[in-house]
Order: structure tokens, then sequence, then C-alpha cells
């Protein structure tokens, strides 16, 4: 059980920097997801807490004290890879005690811990196998056990699960979050999933090029983006961004107009510059109207691709500017590619994103808090 | 600290016992021997000696050519047949292409003193053995002492080493051939190709890379290793007549001596060195060349 | 070959598969069987069975009795087993500092070593007598021992570092974690995990130094170090018109070869078509 704290963290391969100070706090017992996408420093900052890469600069500490002198065995961590990282020339127990036998740890100890990781995990008939006698599911719950054994103050998840198909992978991250329930212990997550980010965390820690985009939530990062690159990254099928012009700003009420002449109004918390402004909508946050409904504020188009996913719809529908924008539509709807679409956003949804990318409707300084 | 125990004692060895030795023999090909056992700089006057002085000349260009025939005649003969069985063995639904395989490799295993033997043994008209399976069908008359003939024994021993050799070139355009996705070749026979066609379309434009790869093994093997068979079969004087003299010979026969003449360490070195440089272009033309112009295609 | 190939097409693969593979073994057989025969029939018979009459041991009896055929046995043993160990070990380090570790002249080393690959080390061979005379080791096992150790290094440096280059991180990390020392990594990791590709690099290495006359010749000529490949060299050098001692001694050098082949041809065949020849 530990709190852990980073503290302008920088990492530089040669002239390279990849990571570009991070200030974070993950507190005790804490579920927090790294998420982001290839490259942009997520796996390198987990392998620095893990002591697997030096930090060039800054702080990182557990309970208020500095680890970054300590190696990778000394500081109370315990790691679990994506590619399980078992040795094939052990079994399955040899896998699981290879750590406490290698710290001198008492025999009947280590019996003990690997017996009772084994029961939690539902490996006990598993234990004199090899690696390559299990399947991807086991293997991963053999590596989750030998962290397990290991009794940490904090674990760590590299991309546990890109390696097991889409079945299995629900059913372990349903896994995982229960092992997070009866243990309590700090978790620190990685992955370039957002489902598994949104379904796993307390805390999602966005990260994009080497840098911390937004900290928060689940629903707080799906709310209340700080900026595009957070919007676009969380929730699926992705936000609709659909360049737009400032016409007018009234009562903290912004209204653009977008290339195709509709008219939306989004509560603002500054006024809008005119620069490439952009307002952004989640297909889920769209309503298709009747086809003969008319207005400022509705969207036209013809439904050029209808993928049907059974409980919902998502409709493609082409505008008139070239745009194209994603509804999801219930799972019975009975649009054709061809047919036109009119849809409206849902009162008061939407956000508007400034020149540099930045949210700035009203909603932010609560997302900030 | 530890890269240092990991890499130090094979760097160590590497150098004293291999590079150390070839930047020598360069060094020392620039000096020559006194009567009083010193040496003296000469510059590149041994590379001169060997190029114009007419005892070293003849017996240098000699023993170049039949090195660079000894590398044609692997290119022509030892290679396509490699590349002819490997097609073959990578056939699918060929039954027992792994005991062909492995049986065919075998003569490659052996140590070449053995295999010249062997080859010397059947050749030879005392036990007749060639002499006679010629015999049993009706071509008898063809028969001639090959290995004893200054106009064939060159071709002959070439030969042998293609014999012993061609499991090589077998072997690495195999696997080549076994990397190339079955998946290519259904399409390719979706594309409506077959056979042949399949392999000289498909496959061959995959493989170059290894044929290149090939060339260059053969000829840095017959430049340097072609001195164990001829020793064997034909001896150190590299009979008859010397027509089967090779770089390796020479380099051994000038750094021990022989009958006819006494072993010269700086003359030695000279001739390493000349093959060291012919190795080395050799190597740049297959890098800059070669190499480059193959594409190595992601598989 | 699609299924609509002919049957008479798959035969003639066959044909010409089955009549090499003919080619590649009647020299060899040809020998070990005469080995077997009397004088006699040796020379009236050739392609017959040594049975019956033909049988005759003669030329086993006149090289056992004549050549240190044991000895040379032994010193080409003690030379491909102790090079080959060195090899193994050094060469598989070499590679793990190369694949492993990020340091400044990596690029370097790994270039430097590869070069032997390129040049034979047999264009060194007078300073490498010179070096030899130098530290008296003419005439030892052990010079042929460092030579050949030096001549296999590249190679196996070059096999070992791209396999291990193709190993998971994850699990020299993991075993980091465990709290492992980096040479405790190497030791109960990388080696157990790089079996496969030791047995290839084995083979390759072996090869060359169990069949190779050039050093003996040179380095170490003497009765005593000869090994197997220079004393059979030797001796049908000096009984040349005794055919059986001949065939004999050449069946006793070719024997121990076909035998491990045999045992090992599936672990090599699948070494080098596992692409570790690039």
């Amino acid at each position: 059980m530990a709190r852990l704290e980073l503290d302008g963290v920088v990492k530089h391969y040669g002239r390279t920097e990849v990571i570009r100070g991070v200030d974070l706090t993950v507190e005790d017992g804490a579920f927090c997801v790294f998420v982001g996408p290839s490259g942009c420093g997520k796996s390198t900052l987990l392998r620095m807490i893990a002591g697997l890469e030096d930090i060039t600069d800054g702080e990182a500490l557990i309970d208020g004290e500095r680890i970054n002198e300590r190696g990778p065995a000394d500081r109370g961590l315990a790691m679990v890879f994506q590619t399980y990282a078992l040795y094939p020339h052990k079994t399955v127990y040899g896998n699981m005690a290879f750590a406490l036998r290698h710290a001198g740890v008492a025999k009947a100890v280590i019996d003990r811990q690997v017996r009772d990781a084994a029961a939690i995990l539902g490996l006990d008939g598993l234990l004199e196998r090899y690696p390559r006698q299990l399947s991807g599911g086991q293997r991963q719950r053999v590596a989750i056990g030998r962290a397990i054994v290991r009794n940490p103050r904090i674990f760590l998840f590299d991309e546990p699960l890109s390696n097991l198909d889409a079945a299995l992978r629900v059913q372990m991250r349903v896994e995982i979050l229960r092992l997070h329930q009866r243990l309590g212990t700090t978790m620190i997550y990685v992955t370039h999933d957002q489902v598994e980010a949104m379904t796993l965390a307390d805390k999602i820690v966005v990260l994009n090029g080497g840098r911390i985009e937004q900290v928060g939530a689940p629903m707080q990062l799906y709310q209340h983006p700080a900026n595009l690159f957070v919007a676009r990254f969380i929730g699926s099928p992705t936000m609709n961004v659909l360049p737009v012009t400032p016409v007018g700003l009234e009562g903290g009420v912004a209204r653009v107009r977008t290339a195709a002449g509709t008219a939306v109004e989004v509560p603002v918390a500054e006024a809008v510059t005119a620069e490439n402004t952009q307002f952004g909508v989640r297909p889920e946050q769209l309503r298709v109207l009747d086809a003969d409904v008319d207005g400022d504020g509705v969207f036209r188009g013809v439904a050029q691709v209808v993928e049907r996913l059974g409980g919902e719809t998502l409709l493609h529908v082409a505008l008139g500017d070239d745009a194209i924008i994603v509804v999801k539509a219930a799972g019975g709807s009975a649009h054709r590619v061809g047919d036109p679409v009119v849809v409206a956003p849902e009162d008061g949804a939407g956000h508007l994103f400034d020149g540099t990318g930045r949210c700035v409707d009203r909603l932010m300084p609560a997302a900030r808090a | 600290m530890h890269i240092a125990v990991f890499l130090g004692p094979a760097v160590l060895i590497y150098t004293v016992f291999a590079i150390y030795p070839l930047l020598e023999s360069l060094r020392l090909s620039l000096f020559a021997g006194q009567p009083d056992g010193t040496a003296i700089f000469v510059g590149l006057a041994n590379y001169a000696k060997l190029f114009f002085d007419p005892n070293w000349a003849g017996a240098f260009a000699n023993a170049f050519w039949n090195n660079v025939v000894l590398f044609l005649i692997h290119m022509a003969v030892q290679n396509p047949i490699g590349l002819l069985l490997a097609a073959l063995l990578s056939l699918p639904r060929v039954r027992f292409a792994a005991a062909y395989r492995t049986l065919i490799f075998t003569p490659t295993l052996l140590s070449v003193v053995i295999v010249g033997f062997v080859w010397q043994l059947i050749l030879s008209p005392l036990w007749g053995v060639a002499e006679g399976m010629l015999a049993a069908i009706g071509l008898g008359f063809l028969y001639q002492p090959w290995l004893g003939l200054e106009s064939s024994a060159l071709v002959t021993v070439s030969l042998i080493s293609v014999w012993q050799y061609v499991g090589i070139p077998m072997m690495l355009i195999y696997a080549a051939l076994l990397g190339i996705p079955d998946e290519l070749i259904e399409a390719a026979r979706i594309d409506g190709l077959k056979g042949w066609a399949i392999f000289w379309k498909v496959k061959l434009p995959l493989i170059l890379p290894t044929l290149g790869v090939v060339a260059i093994l053969t000829f840095i093997g017959n430049f340097t290793a072609s001195f164990d068979l001829i020793y064997t079969t034909q001896g150190a004087l590299a009979g008859p007549n010397f027509s089967t003299d090779v770089m390796g010979t020479l380099l051994f026969r000038t750094f021990f001596g022989h009958q006819l003449q006494l072993g010269d360490p700086y003359m030695g070195a000279t001739v390493a060195s000349m093959l060291f440089f012919v190795i080395l272009v050799g190597v740049a033309v297959y890098l800059v060349g070669v190499q480059r112009r193959l594409h190595r295609y992601e598989l | 070959m699609s299924p609509g190939q002919s049957r008479r097409s798959l035969a003639l693969v066959h044909l010409v598969l089955a009549g090499y593979t003919v080619v590649a073994l009647f020299p060899v057989l040809l020998v070990v069987i005469n080995s077997l025969k009397t004088r006699r029939a040796i020379f009236t018979e050739p392609l017959g069975l040594p049975f019956g009459a033909a049988f005759d041991l003669v030329g086993y009896q006149t090289v056992l009795a004549q050549g240190d055929f044991a000895n040379y046995y032994a010193n080409s043993l003690i030379v491909t087993v102790v090079a080959l160990g060195l090899i193994l070990l050094l060469g598989a380090a070499a590679a793990h500092a190369l694949a492993e570790y990020r340091f400044r002249l990596n690029t370097f080393f790994a270039i430097y070593l590869i070069i032997g690959i390129m040049v034979p080390i047999r264009l060194g061979t007078v300073a490498i007598l010179e070096l030899m005379v130098e530290l008296s080791l003419v005439n030892t096992l052990l010079a042929l021992i460092l030579v050949y150790t030096a001549q296999g290094l590249p190679i196996a440096v070059f096999i070992f570092t791209e396999f291990m280059r193709s190993l998971s991180r994850d699990i020299k990390d993991s075993a980091r974690m465990d709290g492992l020392s980096e040479y405790r990594i190497f030791l109960e990791v990388v080696l157990p995990l790089i079996r496969p590709v030791i047995a290839t690099v084995a083979v390759f290495s072996m090869i060359p130094i169990w069949n190779d006359l050039w050093f003996p010749l040179i380095l170490a000529p003497g009765e005593a170090t000869k090994t197997v490949t220079l004393g059979v060299q030797q001796f049908i050098g000096q009984y040349t018109v005794n055919w059986n001692a001949v065939l004999a001694a050449l069946t006793i050098a070719i024997l121990p070869v076909l035998a491990l082949y045999a045992l090992f041809s599936r672990q090599l065949i699948r070494g080098i078509t596992a692409g570790a020849v690039k």
C-alpha cells in the first residue's frame, strides 16, 4: 500500500526527450491508468517508476521517499508484462516462487504465498505445468500471480491484456478489477485502449508526446475534456469535430456556424477567437430527427455508411460540405445508405475548442478543480 | 562494468589471434628479410616483385587466374545445381524431402582431405572404378586420368569441390524459399500463375538477396579454402606443372618453401595481403554493387 | 504443385532428387564398403559387397598398428570441444552485451567482431605462426584452440546477437524486478532461452574446426599434437600403395562424422533453415 509521486520527471535518450516533465500523484489504493497513443511515453514512464529506466531529471517518491537511485528489486514493486515474461524453463510454481527464492525467503513461506496466490487466480491445478502448456489467459494469470506473491506496495501493469483475444481481454479486465477490490493495493496500469482505461481506472492519465494532457476520473475526462486531444482519444466512436465560425457571443453563450450553415450554441467561459475554432459533439449526443424537420440548428446530410451493431446503429452522415459526422442511432433504425438524415445535438451538448485545441466551453473550470 | 565483462574476453581473443595477425601480415608485407636474419622496410617492393619479377609474376598470375576459374566453375555449376535442388525440395507435397536434403548435405560435412582422397581413389586408373563405370554404359573411351593431366586437372578439382559443397547453396536457398509465405504463392496461383512461372516470377525475385549471399560466400571460399583440396589431391606443388596452383598453395609454398625455393615469410605475407585485398574488393563489389541493388523485401 | 499438376512431373522431381542423392552418397559408400574387403576384391569387384570371401579387415589392422589414431582422435576431440566451449560461452556473452545494452561503442564492436566473417583468419597465418613461436605455443593444442576460438567467434556473435535481439525484453526486465544481477540474468535467463540456437552455432563452429587441415599442418604438425584430419592426410601420404590401409583410414575418419550427423542432422538443418544465416 503506497502513494506514488512524480515531480518534474524527465527522460532523455541521447538528444531526444521522451518524457518532458511529468508531475503526478497516485494516491494510496488508487487504480491509475496511463493511456495514450503508441509512442506517447506511457510505457517509458512506467518503466521509470519500475526502475528499469533511469530518471534523467526530476524525482520519483513512494510514500514520500525518493526512489530514483534504488534498483528495480528494491522499490517494493511488482510488474506484469505484456508478453507475460514467464521463464519457459520453470514451472508455474517455479515462476511464481522465483523472486522469493532469490530473496532467500523461507521455503514454507514461499509455499504458502504461492498457493494463496494460485487460489486467488484459480491456478491451483496448474502449478506443475510449464508455460508452453498453458493458454494465453492462463499465462497472464501466472504473470499476475507472480506479482501477487511478492506482496508489493504497488502493482505495475504494462499493457497486460493486449496479447489476448477480445473475449478473454474482457474477462481478464474484470478479474483485474476484482483483484484490485480484493487487495486494495495501489495499481498503475498502462494501456493504449481507452475502453480499458475507462473501465478500470479511478484515475486516468492521458499522455501525448511525453506530456500529460489531462488527469482525472473517467467520467470527468469524458464529459469535460481539457482539449481536443483528450476529447478525441476518450470515447468510442470518436467525437465528431467540425470547423466553425463564431457569429456571436451573448450572455456567456457563443453562437457558431458550420460551413454548411448549421448554427449551434455552446455556453463558454471566455470569448472565442475567430481563428480555427472547432465544434465537437459525441455521436451519442446527436439525436436523429424526422427527415422533414427544418431549422437553423440541425445538421442535414445523407447516410453514406450504416453500421448495424445490434443494440445500436452507427450512421456515417455526409454533410453538404464534405464533412462526415457519425451518429449513434437506435438499434432498430430504419435508415439505409442514401437516405437523407437530419440530426441535432442534445441540449447543452457539444464543446468548443480554440485555435490551440484548448477547450473553452463553460464547464472547463469545474473539470480543472 | 558488466558490459566489459561480457564483451572483454571475446574481443581480446579475437583481437590477438585474428585482427592483430591480419594487420601484422599487412605490415610484414612491407619488409624484406636480410641474410643476417633482420628485416628492413622496403615499402611496396615486395608487391612490385610479385607483379613484375619474372620469378614471381608468372606464378602469381597463374595462381590468381586459376582461382578465378575455380570461382567461375562454382558459380556456373555448383550454384545452379544448388538452386535447382532447393527449388525441387521446397515444392509442397514432395515426400521424403527431409531425407533428400539430409543426404545431399552429407558430403559438405566431410573433411576436404577425406573428400580429396576419396575422389583420387575413384578417379585413379589403378583402381579403375571410374573407368569401369564409364565402360559399363559404353563410354569407356572417354576415360582419362583427369587429375593427372595438365589440361583437365583444374576443372576436375573444381568439380570435386562442387560435389562437396553443393549442399551449402542448396540449404541457404532452400531456407530462403521456405521463408516465402504460403499466402503469396496462393495469391500468385489465384492470379493465374502455374508451376515454373511461380518460381521465376514470384519466388526467384524474392530470394535474390540470398543468391547474392551465396555468390559472395562462394567467392570467399574459393579464394581461401581451396588450399585444402588441392594440397590433398595435387600436393603443395599443385601439379601437374602448377596447373592447379591457387593463391592458397602459392602462399603455403612461399611461406614454407619447397624443393625449389627457400621459405620467405615476408613474401608469404605479401601473397596473403594480396589475397586480403582481392577479398576486400570482392566484398566491396558485393556490398556496393550487388547488395544495394537487390531489394530485401520484408516477408 | 497445384492439384492439377501431373503425376509425371512429381515423378520427375523425385528422379532428380534421388539421382542427386545417389551422386552425393556413392563415393562415400564406395570407400566404406571397400575398406572391408580383401585387396583382391577391392580391385576385381569394386562395386561388390563385403561378404564371404571378399570380407577382410586387414586394412583396419594395418591402420591400428601403424597409425596412432586413438591419439589423433583425442587431439581432435580436445581441440574441438574446448574451442567450441569457448566460442559458445564467450560468443554468447559478447552477443548479450551487444544485444542487451545501449552503450557508446556498441555499433563499433558489432562491426569489429563481424569483420571476421568476411575476412578469413587464414590470411594472418604468417603472423599467427610468429606469434605462436613467441608464445612458445607451437606444437601445442592450445595454439589450435586459441586460433579456432578467434576464427569461430564472429559468426557465433553474429548469430547469437540476431537471435537475442528477437528475445522478449520483458523477461529480462522481469528478472531485474526479481532482483537478479546482470550476470545472473545472462546465466539463468538468457542462456536457457538461447538453447535452440546454441545447437546451430555449435554445429556451424564445429565442422570447420574438426575438418581443418591448414592450421594443424602449420601450427601443430608434431606427432603428439596431430589431429585426425592431419593424421589421415599424412598416413595416406605414406601408405599410398596399401589400398586396404588407405580405405580403412578414410573410413575411420568418415564414420564418426556420419554418426554425429545422423544424430544431429535434424537440429542442424532446422538451425540452417530457421534463417540463422540471413
